[in-house]
């Protein structure tokens, strides 16, 4: 309701919850009201917790200031292992590509996490991914190699080509993770973008 | 047959938005329908099959229906035939889909412009940054928006252009010749001439006319940004 005038009359607490839950990805209106109702009615005690959980995590949790991934002190558990290979920086657009690359045990060296990924119709460019932070990372001297392992969309690749022409330029060895079918695919029944991509990055056998 | 099935529409995806948890809202640009919304759902799913087909850049078969203003997606079948686009050039087919986002109205077919754009993309899959299908595209949207463009004539005196002459081009005139003493950023009557003719073998004029279509898209968007052109620049001032 707009009062006259042109402006909104203050909104009560519930209006202002929902609106508030809109700003989760891909919940519009009726979503955030289905929620609203949910939590009030139903589940009172998991919104204390949410509210809790909210607060807490606005509160404690930061940019690492090496990985840049979410952590409560200022330097996570992770980069601070001596366990790690220092040498190794593998960059990932997300938080959960960083897990999956962890799932693999099959990589023992440490991440950077761009939170994003170059996407130039939205306007999301170097500043706004925050580029000369990594470089300054990169190029800290514990460095020897960065392994590039944004995802192998159109977005992903434009930000590995530039990563590796401006890592490269500050003398970095630059690598990056391979694609194609996956293990145990065949390729009657792979897309054709797949496949096609697999043969322009075919390599020498044998 | 689900009511307005469309099919074997052949189109690319200009660019696309997150919808709901697990759908995408696409902007394609079809050849027979020209740009249009379509909803594609469930296309955010981890095992989605349109999920790897959706890509920018890459032509495709699509079918979809509905009678709403944002139609769903029913069919994206991978056409193949042009290779993905990587480094500058992947930049570059950005800036065409920025610019058929931003100044091409929906809901019109324009085929001859749809044909430019594949060309321009295909010639951006071979690596070539500076090629004249791009400045093609650039003239094809601009005509087919309704801006027609003369450029062998001058807009003041009427008379031809002439090749060895330097002229300041005014916007939604055209072509002025050059008066003595004027320091205006002017283009050479042989770059006007080699645009009419299509022939862009001198660098001299894929030079200047990378230079007049910037300024002319510029004019048109009236002030609009172009978001892709400045991702391009600060990556080159890195
Ligand atoms: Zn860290």
């Amino acid at each position: 309701m707009i009062a006259p005038g042109g402006k909104f009359p203050s909104t009560s607490s519930l209006e202002a919850l929902i609106d508030a839950l809109r700003c989760l990805p891909g919940v519009g209106p009726k979503s955030a009201q289905r929620m609203t109702y949910h939590l009030l009615q139903r589940d009172r005690a998991g919104a204390e917790r949410l509210a809790q959980a909210l607060q807490t995590a606005l509160a404690s949790l930061r940019h690492c200031l090496r990985c840049n991934n979410f952590t409560e002190s200022e330097i996570c558990q992770r980069c601070a292992s001596s366990r790690r290979d220092q040498s190794l920086l593998c960059i990932v657009e997300m938080p959960v590509d960083a897990i999956s690359m962890e799932e693999t045990h099959a990589y023992q060296g440490l991440y950077y996490v761009l939170m994003g990924r170059l996407s130039p119709l939205d306007g999301i460019g170097p500043k706004e991914l925050a580029f000369e932070r990594l470089f300054a990372r990169a190029t800290d001297g514990l460095v020897n190699e960065v392994i590039l392992a944004t995802n192998f969309t159109n977005e992903g690749e434009a930000t590995a080509h530039y990563l590796s022409e401006l890592l490269r330029a500050r003398g970095l060895k630059v690598s990056r993770i391979a694609r194609g079918l996956p293990v145990g695919g065949e390729l009657e029944f792979s897309d054709a973008a797949t496949v096609a991509q697999a043969l322009m990055e075919r390599r020498d056998y044998g | 047959m689900a009511k307005g099935r469309i099919d074997g529409q052949k189109a690319f995806v200009l660019h696309a938005h997150p919808y709901s948890e697990t759908s995408l809202i696409v902007d394609v640009f079809s050849r027979e329908q020209g740009r249009l919304p379509l909803l594609a759902r469930g296309a955010r799913r981890p095992r989605s099959v349109l999920r790897g087909n959706l890509m920018a850049f890459a032509p495709l078969e699509l079918g979809w229906f509905g009678t709403g203003e944002v139609k769903t997606l029913a069919k994206a079948e991978w056409l193949g035939g042009i290779s993905l686009l990587t480094g500058r050039c992947l930049l570059l087919g950005y800036y065409l889909n920025e610019l058929l986002v931003k100044l091409l109205p929906r809901d019109d077919a324009h085929p001859q412009l749809f044909d430019a754009y594949e060309d321009a993309l295909r010639a951006l899959s071979s690596g070539a940054e500076d090629a004249p299908e791009l400045r093609r595209f650039e003239q094809t949207l601009l005509k087919e928006l309704g801006y027609g463009l003369t450029l062998d004539v001058d807009a003041r005196s009427g008379a031809r252009v002439v090749d060895d002459r330097e002229y300041v081009f005014w916007i939604e005139r055209g072509p002025v010749e050059r008066d003595d003493g004027d320091d205006t950023a002017s283009v050479s009557g042989k770059t006007l001439l080699d645009m009419v003719a299509d022939d862009y073998s001198d660098a001299r004029t894929r030079f200047e006319s990378k230079g007049l279509m910037r300024q002319l898209i510029a004019h048109h968007l009236s002030g609009r940004p172009l978001h892709s052109r400045r991702v391009f620049v600060e990556l080159q001032e890195l």
